[in-house]
């Protein structure tokens, strides 16, 4: 049997789900998916059992850098380019 | 970010969008879930002591002076005039299937009271106040409305964790199960996502001891389940390119489904029109958010999504007015 984590052991983690990332961020989560897919969010892939497993702190801030480029009107593939170019 | 208890994170999915002053099917399929919820909440806590199949529970143990009021609730209805009881978790739940209507206003009110006590959900005019059939007939309805913040992270969190591969935690296994009992299944997944849905319920069942034992039991009273389903059933059969289907026709059973908004006058302008029916909503206290303009507009009332689809009623004249369908939260 496994636990839901509690938000506190959440926000201690260095790692967490796509799932604990909406509940950290109230993205969507068709949203998250798409910046994954597109290469635009750090995540590590065990290869285990396929889950996908995001650093928080780079995760939450890389979210917040998207929001605010948005904000600024940039489209997808202009956030693309900046964040790539970035690192 | 308020952190609920699961019955309560349940709850208010359950409860968002119904009416507060009114025990309709469609709600009294929502409460048997949400006692099952409580149920389920102590048995994950470990608040049943465990032999063998059976799980224990004693009239004492209500005197915990910690235990939520709405478990204490659903504990004192089950236990009746018994000092214990003692039965397999299966049997346990299906004896919200015997809840009377009183007994589910008592399930309710402690919800409610709870909700409503830590600020994630308040009671407001009923969406179905501005359908133009109960504004001539001056009948005014409240419902329940979530903290729209908590509603996105919770069903959103909900969707990732069962639309991801990967290990799946107990509680997103009885939510799967409790929004397929309450119909809430349909509100947060698209079609296509049901199909991968089900295939996750299939693989929870085979491979999870939690999955086999919860998805054969059935909470939900036919008669209910049917009724708050009955336009969703509809639209299957009839769903046309606008999305349409007989919902134009059929709107009696569960009007929620089906809110035909009057236009101050007729607007061949969709633009116009729009903004005359925003206002309206406004007007009557809700939350409005345009997702997608256009011919169709998809627009959020208070964390449900509808598609605004023009339409004309023919009484001794025709009333123009859009129809309001709703739509999967699964953008």
């Amino acid at each position: 049997m496994s636990r839901q984590r509690s938000m506190d052991k959440i926000r201690a983690s260095d790692f967490v789900s796509i799932g604990e990332l909406v509940r950290l961020t109230g993205s969507r989560y068709s949203t998250l998916k798409f910046y994954t897919e597109e290469g635009m969010l750090p995540f590590e892939q065990e290869e285990e059992n396929r889950t996908r497993r995001f650093p928080r702190e780079k995760a939450i801030s890389r979210i917040n850098e998207i929001k605010d480029l948005k904000k600024q009107g940039l489209s997808i593939p202009e956030i693309k380019e900046r964040l790539t170019s970035k690192d | 970010m308020k952190e609920l208890s699961f019955a309560q994170n349940f709850s208010l999915i359950a409860l968002n969008a119904q009416e507060s002053t009114r025990l309709t099917n469609s709600k009294k399929v929502s409460l048997r879930c949400m006692a099952a919820a409580a149920l389920l909440e102590i048995y994950l806590d470990k608040g049943l002591s465990e032999k063998g199949e059976n799980l224990t529970f004693e009239l004492e143990t209500l005197n915990n002076t910690s235990m939520p009021l709405y478990q204490q609730t659903v504990l004192k209805i089950l236990l009746s005039r018994d000092k214990s009881l003692c039965e397999t978790l299966p049997k346990y739940l299906l004896k919200v299937l015997k809840f009377s209507s009183k007994q589910l206003k008592e399930v309710e009110d402690a919800f409610a009271f709870t909700l409503t006590r830590e600020n994630v959900m308040e009671e407001i005019p009923a969406l179905l106040n501005s359908d133009l059939e109960f504004v001539t007939a001056g009948i005014e309805m409240r419902e329940y409305r979530s903290n729209a913040e908590i509603f996105t992270r919770l069903t959103e969190s909900i969707r990732a964790e069962i639309l991801e591969d990967g290990p799946i935690t107990d509680e997103a296994i009885i939510m799967i199960w409790l929004l397929r009992e309450s119909g809430c299944i349909y509100d947060l997944f698209s079609k296509e996502e049901l199909k991968h849905v089900a295939a996750r319920i299939y693989e929870l069942y085979d491979n999870t001891s939690l999955g086999r034992v919860i998805f054969p039991i059935n909470i939900h009273k036919t008669v209910e389940y049917a009724v708050k389903n009955f336009l969703k059933m509809k639209k299957e059969m009839m769903s046309t390119p606008s999305g349409s289907g007989i919902n134009f026709v059929f709107p009696i059973i569960e009007r929620s489904q089906s809110i035909f908004i009057d236009t101050e006058s007729y607007f061949s302008n969709k633009e116009d029109r729009l903004r005359d029916v925003k206002q309206r909503l406004e007007s009557n206290g809700h939350n409005i958010t345009v997702i997608r303009e256009g011919e169709i507009p998809l627009i959020k009332i208070d964390n449900v999504l509808y598609e605004a689809v023009p339409h004309a009623k023919q009484y001794r004249f025709p009333v123009h007015g859009v129809r309001l369908i709703k739509y999967p939260l699964s953008l």
